[in-house]
């Protein structure tokens, strides 16, 4: 094989066909996996958005007791913190703007690392929520009396409540894994894949 | 009326668009993945076009920014597949006075399809007549290393267009 004389034919081959007109930079969404996965994460962040207001009325339509209700508001202004303080972040990360002016290596790695840290801390929040979410209810059996699944639980040891605190937190850090992976992992793990074949030597 | 960086920007675009066809030719084998990559590409540079300082040529910062952007980009899923065959498009290549070496680029388009990203960007850069120098510039690897590599992937090619069937 000449290469030599494939270098030629390619130079010399002429690729100007069509022209570039300005409609074509009116297009605004761009397709980076990092475009991609940010899209992604905005859309679940309206989806968070709207559970949270939806969750203020839970009181009102499980008719709290005045307890259960303050106890309620207490973790209710937790999320919201946590939720505040993680959508900023989002936000920020939002912002980032990447430069593919850099060279390839540079890149990537850029590419790589904001894809990470977006998934991190978009695991952390739901961590963080699920955790929340799980002690209220816990709080919540302990206090409401006289139902049958508060009956049952005080036939229960504090340990097979632990455990299976433990078991319901292992449990949302899994499907928190699973879901990540399933709907931002392919990309993370397809940018590496091009960093290894870079890295190769 | 455009304002006079758009109208700047589409005149350097117009003058060096060859290359972001080529680029497209190297990474995505259908023509609609193609046009794709050229729109994602054309957008991408428009983006980052105020970073272009000039102090290096317009068609070297356009090589990094499409490169990036094509090994970046994946292509839509769920696509119909493509049944055009190769023989199909040469046939179109055929109203061309110059066959023989349409139907080679077209072999080596096909070719390289099997080659992973970075191998597709040497290979693109060793064409467009760059050094082992500037193809480690561009890609952030050392020289050393570009050479290397650049070797490997021309031996893997000519395995691929040998196995296909095809030798030039």
């Amino acid at each position: 094989m000449n290469f030599d004389q494939l270098k030629e034919d390619w130079n010399n081959n002429n690729n100007n066909h069509g022209e570039v007109s300005e409609d074509m930079l009116k297009i605004k969404e761009a397709h980076t996996p990092i475009d991609k996965i940010r899209k992604q994460m905005k859309q679940e962040f309206f989806v968070q958005l709207l559970s949270l207001l939806l969750l203020a009325f839970t009181p009102k339509i499980f008719g709290f007791s005045s307890e259960l209700k303050s106890i309620f508001i207490l973790f209710y202004a937790i999320s919201c913190a946590f939720c505040t303080y993680y959508f900023f972040k989002f936000y920020t990360f939002y912002k980032h703007s990447y430069d593919l002016g850099l060279d390839s290596r540079k890149n990537l790695l850029w590419f790589y690392y904001e894809m990470k840290l977006n998934i991190e801390l978009y695991k952390a929040l739901t961590y963080i929520l699920g955790f929340i979410a799980l002690s209220f209810c816990t709080t919540a059996l302990f206090i409401i009396k006289g139902t049958l699944l508060s009956e049952i639980l005080q036939k229960f040891s504090m340990f097979y409540i632990v455990i299976n605190a433990f078991v319901a937190i292992l449990v949302i850090g899994l499907i928190t894994e699973f879901w990540a992976r399933l709907y931002y992992g392919k990309y993370v793990r397809q940018i590496k894949t091009i960093i290894d074949s870079l890295d190769e030597e | 009326m455009p304002e006079p960086s758009t109208a700047n920007f589409l005149q350097l675009i117009n003058e060096n668009k060859g290359i972001i066809h080529k680029v497209t030719k190297m990474y995505m084998d259908k023509v609609e993945d193609r046009e794709d990559l050229f729109q994602e590409i054309v957008m991408q540079l428009w983006k980052a076009y105020h970073t272009f300082k000039g102090s290096s040529k317009f068609s070297t910062w356009m090589y990094r920014v499409a490169l990036n952007t094509a090994i970046i980009f994946f292509k839509k899923e769920n696509r119909k597949v493509d049944k055009t065959s190769l023989n199909e498009q040469i046939d179109i290549a055929d109203y061309n006075d110059n066959q023989e070496k349409e139907e080679k680029l077209a072999y080596l388009y096909r070719a390289v399809q099997e080659l992973n990203p970075i191998e597709k960007a040497l290979i693109f850069l060793f064409l467009e007549n760059q050094s082992h120098k500037e193809i480690s510039h561009n890609l952030g690897i050392t020289e050393i290393n570009a050479r290397v590599k650049l070797n490997r992937t021309k031996e893997k090619l000519q395995q691929i267009i040998k196995k296909n069937g095809y030798e030039f």
